[in-house]
């Protein structure tokens, strides 16, 4: 098995080798096959440069477009032919007919009528998922095991109940099938659209490649292509996976075959995303964002590097995690008993060396990124990365782990909140001012509440186990007074900000969340028991992302307006 | 009075041609009384099972006509039990044992807590959020039964629950069922093509003849209730009765079977 897996990777290695090896020798003329190596630094080039990005995010937007266009209607009117044998005599040849026709040959057609612009795309691609998807779903309708209506009938199932508890759940499977060939349809149709009459699209990007006679940035595009469509696969698979658990679950009795094998890499990620506590990753999220777009604001804005800054914040969150929970497991203070987030070693049943290396490799990887950033952007980053991977390790490592001497939140609060927000907008325009520290005021707030939300909860366990925190310093009535702090702190630090005309007038729409905050100081005003703080604790995580995600579109609004004004 | 009054039903298909239609059900009149456990015996295909289904709405009779008493109007007629369980593989089994609960609209805490309760006499507590997939097929008609005692038909129907399952199985599950109708004292109608298990669980044993189906004997079964599925079968009585029914069966199968043959 092993062996086969390694004979997999060879052959295309090979034929890479051999091509390369061809081009420098010469026998290959380097025009008409420009070697690997070229191609992969074209490719690199045009990625980084963020081109390839943007022709690849208007294909994938056609794409969605035609998919909910087509797609939605396909689905339900693919239901109702399934079910009613008089929407199927109906509809089924019609569309039968139609859907051999290869809809490319449409494109004319629809051109003529709909204009060259971005509507005859989104129309031919619409068009052409809808006919392969109403059939597969109508198919897949009739295949429901016909006993299923049965029971549900001497459940006293009517017609419409039949439809939403059995029809509909039994042919999801279907409908999912359908939806993926769809999309690898849409694929390869897209390209062939915007070989015709585009400015813009991967299609296009191929084809102007083409007109120069650019042969590595076409080899380029096909790469970008097969990477949307194994992207979009994949996706697609695991939206399934959550959407219909007990699908992937139907047969845990059978012997694991070669074909489950081949997933034993996707599981182990899997499981290793599940550990790294992807929830907490908005509060990487959120902060980032927020600098990103207050820099947008000021002047300046770069997508790839937005995407750098968030990857590299988000893998330091996730060692972070990860050490935190191999120092409480070392420190003894998760145990069995610990509720909701920590405990991954606990629960995940993962050998605890192994989580403090996953910490690690994030770690590296996140410092590597960051030293990319550092070299774009100066050495400001640096400063702000090596504090941050500080904090980051003695948060709960250490003799003076700091989570355990009660400056858990000082921390979080200047971390997580300015201390991001600061790096994220310096790396979009390298400079620092004083406004954009006020403004990141909130969100430092707002964090510090998670974790101490986190503390309140654990009051009692961590007074017992001798976890020093800010609320067992405080007590009971004082740690309730920090919670209030926080939480009134986020509002009132933002009302400042806009009084004082830093922030635009429009994020305050983020009062909004006010009546979610009022809510959650009630709990805590009322409660002690940890099974009825648990609730606090994801509902203050929540509000973060919340508040976070207003305030972020607040200044995208403030931004996409003064664009246009 | 009965609880089941059954007079006439007779039930014809389409054949494979017009004229010459297959007559399932002959004249079946038959009554149950509440909280009585009857029990269908006959050769396969002598429509036993159609019998069942007309009772359970699910198909209408060609000619007859059945009634289904209610004390109380809130409680449905009939709550049935599917060979092979029947449960929906997207649905838990909390989900599965609360399907007709929803239907029937009422409070989810209502549901929650029947729920609990069935999943508690059925032992299943351990797989309330598993999926049908990931249980056994004895586990499965725990489900099947749970849910049904869950809806609380005013009559239960059992089509061959444990037809598909071992021998153990089976007469845990057949302990487990007296037990449970015992205490709900719900009236019990049972196709099993089983003699033995027709005479552990019920009172009375209905034989009908090849198709077309007809009622050819009934037999009162003497055992006091509570009984033990297992220690009853040591009983000689026991055997006594088997061979009576086989008795009366053997001339039916055999003609079933000459039928059978035949249409082939």
């Amino acid at each position: 098995m092993n062996r086969n897996r390694w004979l997999n990777l060879l052959s295309p290695l090979l034929l890479l080798l051999l091509w390369e090896l061809a081009v420098q020798l010469g026998w290959l003329n380097r025009i008409f096959f420009p070697p690997p190596s070229e191609v992969l630094v074209t490719l690199w080039n045009n990625l980084t440069s963020g081109q390839l990005l943007y022709h690849m995010g208007m294909s994938l937007m056609r794409i969605m477009a035609g998919f909910l266009i087509g797609g939605i209607p396909a689905i339900a009117l693919g239901v109702l032919m399934g079910i009613s044998p008089t929407v199927r005599a109906l509809a089924h040849p019609l569309a039968a007919a139609i859907y051999p026709i290869p809809k490319i040959a449409l494109l004319p057609l629809v051109i003529v009528v709909l204009g060259l612009g971005e509507a005859s795309k989104i129309a031919t691609l619409a068009i052409s998922v809808f006919f392969l998807v109403v059939l597969n779903v109508a198919a897949s309708v009739l295949q429901v095991d016909p006993r299923h209506f049965e029971v549900a009938r001497s459940f006293g199932a009517q017609q419409r109940d039949l439809f939403w508890t059995v029809a509909l759940p039994a042919s999801l499977p279907g409908i999912f099938t359908s939806i993926k060939l769809g999309m690898g349809f849409a694929l390869t149709l897209i390209v062939g659209v915007e070989f015709v009459g585009a400015n813009e699209g991967i299609g296009w990007f191929i084809w102007r490649a083409y007109e120069l006679y650019a042969i590595d940035r076409m080899l380029a595009g096909l790469i970008a292509v097969a990477l949307m469509g194994w992207a979009l696969t994949t996706l697609l698979d695991e939206l399934e996976r959550r959407m219909l658990p007990w699908q992937t679950t139907r047969t845990p009795r059978t012997p694991r075959t070669a074909q489950k094998k081949g997933t034993h890499l996707m599981e182990t990620i899997r499981k290793w995303y599940r550990l790294s506590r992807p929830w907490s990753y908005t509060a990487a999220i959120i902060p980032v964002a927020l600098g990103t777009i207050v820099a947008a604001y000021h002047g300046a804005f770069s997508l790839w590097l937005f995407a750098l800054t968030l990857a590299g914040t988000i893998l330091l969150q996730a060692g972070t995690n990860f050490f935190n929970d191999y120092y409480d497991y070392v420190k003894g203070t998760d145990n069995n008993e610990s509720l909701g987030t920590g405990g991954g070693i606990f629960q995940g049943g993962v050998p605890p060396h192994h989580t403090l290396i996953a910490g690690m490799i994030c770690f590296v990887v996140g410092s590597l990124i960051g030293l990319y950033l550092v070299s774009v952007a100066g050495t400001m980053i640096l400063w702000i990365g090596i504090v941050a991977v500080l904090v980051g390790f003695f948060y709960t490592a250490g003799p003076f782990a700091l989570a355990y001497v009660g400056l858990g939140e000082v921390a979080v609060f200047i971390f997580m909140g300015p201390m991001i927000v600061i790096g994220a907008y310096y790396v979009q325009i390298q400079q620092l001012s004083l406004p954009v520290l006020l403004i990141s005021l909130p969100i430092g707030f707002l964090v510090a509440a998670i974790l101490h939300a986190n503390n309140l909860r654990d009051l009692d366990n961590d007074r017992k186990v001798g976890k020093r925190t800010l609320a067992t310093v405080l007590g009971r009535t004082g740690a309730n007074i920090e919670y209030y702090v926080l939480i009134i702190g986020t509002y009132l630090s933002l009302l400042v900000v806009v009084v004082l005309g830093i922030a635009p007038w429009i994020t305050l729409i983020t009062v909004l969340t006010i009546p979610t905050a009022f809510r959650l100081m009630r709990i805590v005003s009322a409660e002690t028991e940890p099974h009825a703080l648990q609730p606090v604790l994801r509902q203050t995580a929540k509000l973060h992302m919340q508040f976070g995600t207003l305030l972020v579109m607040g200044w995208l609004i403030a931004w996409v307006l003064e664009q246009v004004i | 009075m009965a609880t089941i009054t059954a007079e006439h039903l007779t039930m014809t298909y389409a054949g494979r041609t017009a004229q010459d239609p297959i007559t399932a059900l002959d004249g079946i009149s038959l009554q149950v009384a509440e909280g009585e456990l009857v029990s269908l015996v006959g050769p396969s295909g002598c429509g036993k099972t159609t019998l069942l289904r007309i009772l359970a709405g699910l198909e209408q009779p060609t000619s007859g006509h059945y009634q289904i008493r209610q004390r109380d109007p809130d409680r449905p007629p009939v709550a049935m039990v599917f060979q092979q369980a029947g449960l929906f593989p997207w649905l838990t089994v909390t989900q599965n044992i609360t399907y007709g609960l929803r239907l029937r609209g009422l409070a989810a805490a209502e549901q929650a807590a029947l729920a609990q309760r069935w999943l508690a006499a059925m032992s299943l507590e351990r797989f309330a959020h598993s999926y049908p997939a990931q249980l056994s097929g004895g586990m499965q008609q725990r489900v099947g039964l749970a849910r049904a005692f869950a809806y609380n038909g005013e009559v239960l129907l059992m089509d061959e629950p444990f037809g598909a399952l071992d021998a153990q199985t089976r007469l845990l599950l057949q302990q487990t069922l007296l037990e449970t109708v015992a205490q709900t004292r719900q009236t019990l109608v049972l196709v099993t093509h089983s003699i033995e298990e027709a005479l552990t669980l019920s009172d009375r044993v209905l034989i009908m003849s090849a198709r077309p189906g007809r009622l050819i004997g009934e037999i009162g079964v003497p055992f006091a209730r509570p009984r033990d599925a297992i220690t009853l079968r040591a009983e000689p009585a026991f055997s006594a009765l088997v061979a009576e029914i086989w008795g009366s069966l053997r001339a039916e199968i055999e003609q079933a079977r000459q039928a059978e043959l035949h249409a082939a």
